[in-house]
């Protein structure tokens, strides 16, 4: 039973750590939390829908799907975040405004799509589980691992290995000396904001596969997870977001494994609690308190 | 020669009965009573959108089904102007408040509803206090008519459904261990937790393994992993739909194959739907049959699916039986919000599509449930 716990865990982490990634990338760049990012996990969801529904196959929706939820980040950027900065609003601003445009993408979701939970007609989601040994899991849930797997090294080689991720690290940085140094800011930010939303769209369409489930209200649930997973593994580390998501997964499902299923939820914030007392700047947080 | 008169006059009389058999007394043309040419308005409040909406959209379908009913005369309210005005409160527990206090300061005469009993909960306390009659049509959890005097319910209650539940599913299983998985956030699904632990405890059950949940919750893998290791002879469902479904997915993911059961919250068909054949065989107590041999009921169901192409589940015939309900009140006179309350005290019987009901002491409905196995397209007498 335990090794099936912890599987069960590391998948559940898998997708608390891809929708955290996104989240933390933004915050990493511009010291603002970006609440709308759940509402563009749950647009993907939709679109793939929708885009199965018109006779698209999976390999075609859920690319078209992810690349719109990023051209959607840069959106939000472009129309909740940008003016604001060229104001030097502080930054409990844009996170207002954040939560103004998850309201609104929400709101327009619902008047599409209405309430109701929607279904994918897809065969292999009821294809018969896989076996190894005494564990069993589905396609869907290997799929959803090795997706989260490859896209967050993915991420990591573009972070190291690429200018685009030289510049995103200097911008996290220092966005001043960023711009001395010939950087253009504004398209670094919007390539942020297309990665930080592709990902998030990615982790919404994986968790609408794995449960066969697309709602209007899907992201409220891992919002605020992700928020959990990102101050756990340190506000703007991706790394931290990634053993984050996986902490609070197995946290998660080890509390249900000890007959605490009522307490899951509590246990693992309690978690989060314990070790930001012990480190304050989360598990992989560099940044530190500044003093006047 | 004496013994085939008798038989063929017999036969001829039984005949004879069977038009009001099927059709019921309710069901007879339009009569003239005492609220005749009177208006009447009854406020219905169902989850028509939301997490509860596999329940709304039934009972709002009944209710204009209903409303047809009454113009067309299949419907008798004694020649008074009786209309249903149907609102959504989409699952949502403020929505149904403020509709309460709509209901109760717009000349409605009784309102029905609301969906679900945690929004029973919040809205009828808001209805006592205007004393403004309230009948449940699927609130099932305990002390639902304890919340006031003219609080009612034609929905049979869980504590009345699941020992009969156990009772047959003992019979026909022979298990002597459970596992109980239920969401102990929310006043329906608590409450059958409850109840299933105590009476299958009552019944020399061995419980060994409960796990709880929340709703909106859509991960049940860890708390499978702990009841498939638990190795129960029988597991036990406390969910709404939503959950219920993904339940009974997930537990046939990992490799579960045990006797599943459940209470009123999979009473719908969509279960099936969602689940696939992972549902099926998996048994519920219910109010209602859809083949069942009640007044009226086969006709209910013919014409509710010549109107919307799908078959009424137990919340659409609970509805439309409290439309019948409150069509034979207002028959009978009962026009104001004043009448109905004690109307309701003193009905004696009204014949439903749910069969003959009453209300006892306690202003439960006094019904005997079915009970019934998932299979495809719908529900099966479970032998």
């Amino acid at each position: 039973m335990v090794g099936q716990q912890l599987v069960n865990g590391l998948f559940l982490g898998a997708v608390y750590a891809l929708f955290a990634i996104g989240y933390t990338l933004v915050f990493g760049v511009l010291d603002i939390l970006n609440l709308a990012h759940a509402a563009i996990f749950m647009l993907a969801a939709f679109a793939t829908w929708s885009l199965l529904g018109a006779g698209a196959p999976l390999w075609l929706a859920a690319p078209v799907a992810i690349a719109g939820a990023g051209i959607l980040g840069i959106i939000l950027d472009r129309i909740a975040f940008a003016p604001l900065r060229r104001r030097a609003a502080p930054n409990l601003i844009p996170l207002i405004s954040s939560i103004g445009m998850a309201i609104i993408f929400g709101a327009i979701a619902r008047a599409i799509y209405g309430p109701d939970e929607r279904k994918f007609t897809l065969g292999f989601l009821d294809a018969a589980p896989l076996h190894a040994g005494p564990l069993t899991f589905t396609i869907v849930q290997l799929v959803i691992l090795g997706s989260a797997i490859a896209f967050m090294l993915g991420l990591a080689w573009v972070m190291r290995a690429t200018a685009l991720g030289r510049a995103i690290r200097a911008v996290a940085e220092d966005r001043i000396a960023a711009a001395l140094l010939g950087i253009d800011l504004e398209r670094t930010i919007g390539a942020t904001f297309f990665i930080a939303s592709a990902l998030g769209g990615l982790a919404g369409i994986l968790t609408a596969l794995q449960y066969n489930s697309v709602q209007v209200d899907m992201g409220a649930q891992i919002e605020l997870k992700g928020l959990a997973v990102i101050v756990l593994g340190g506000m703007g580390s991706i790394t931290g977001a990634v053993i984050g998501g996986f902490v609070i997964g197995m946290v998660e499902t080890l509390a249900i494994a000890l007959g605490l299923s009522g307490w899951s939820d509590a246990i693992s914030y309690g978690v989060m609690f314990v070790i930001l007392i012990l480190r304050p700047t989360g598990l992989f947080g560099k940044r530190t308190l500044r003093t006047a | 020669m004496k013994r085939p008169v008798f038989y063929a006059l017999a036969l001829a009389a039984a005949c004879a009965l069977i038009p009001t058999a099927v059709v019921g007394p309710s069901l007879a043309a339009t009569t003239k009573g005492p609220a005749a040419g009177k208006t009447v308005k009854i406020g219905v409040i169902a989850d028509v959108t939301g997490s509860a909406a596999v329940y709304g959209v039934q009972q709002k379908d009944a209710y204009d089904l209903a409303t047809d009913d009454l113009k067309s005369g299949l419907l008798d309210a004694g020649g008074a102007n009786l209309t249903f005005d149907v609102e959504d409160s989409a699952s949502d527990g403020n929505q149904v408040a403020n509709l309460f206090q709509k209901f109760t300061t717009d000349g409605s005469a009784l309102i029905l509803g609301p969906t679900l009993s945690g929004e029973a909960r919040k809205g009828d306390p808001i209805a006592v206090q205007a004393k403004t009659a309230v009948v449940g049509t699927s609130t099932t959890a305990d002390g639902i008519t304890s919340l006031g005097p003219c609080v009612f319910r034609v929905s049979l209650s869980e504590a009345q459904v699941i020992p009969a539940t156990i009772a047959r599913t003992k019979a026909v299983w022979k298990y002597k261990t459970a596992a109980i998985i239920y969401g102990d956030d929310n006043a329906f699904t608590k409450t059958d937790g409850d109840i299933f632990k105590t009476q299958l405890e009552k019944a020399g059950v061995t419980i060994v393994d409960t796990e709880t949940f929340h709703i909106g919750d859509k991960d049940f893998a860890a708390s499978l992993t702990k009841i498939k290791a638990a190795k129960p002879d029988v597991i036990v469902l406390g969910a709404l739909a939503e959950e219920a479904e993904k339940i009974i997915q997930q537990a046939a993911t990992q490799g579960i194959k045990t006797h599943m059961m459940g209470g009123n919250g999979l009473n719908s068909t969509k279960i099936y739907d969602y689940a696939g054949p992972a549902a099926a065989g998996v048994v519920v107590g219910a109010a209602w049959y859809i083949n069942g041999n009640y007044a009226g009921n086969k006709s209910f169901v013919e014409r509710f699916k010549k109107k919307y192409g799908t078959a009424p589940d137990q919340f659409g015939a609970q509805a439309y039986a409290a439309a019948q309900l409150a069509a034979q009140l207002v028959k009978d006179g009962a026009a104001t919000k004043d009448a109905m309350c004690p109307a309701l005290r003193d009905l004696r019987v009204a014949q439903t599509v749910l069969g003959p009901i009453a209300f006892d002491p306690g202003r439960d409905v006094n019904a005997a449930p079915v009970i019934l196995q998932i299979v495809k397209g719908g529900f099966a007498y479970f032998h």
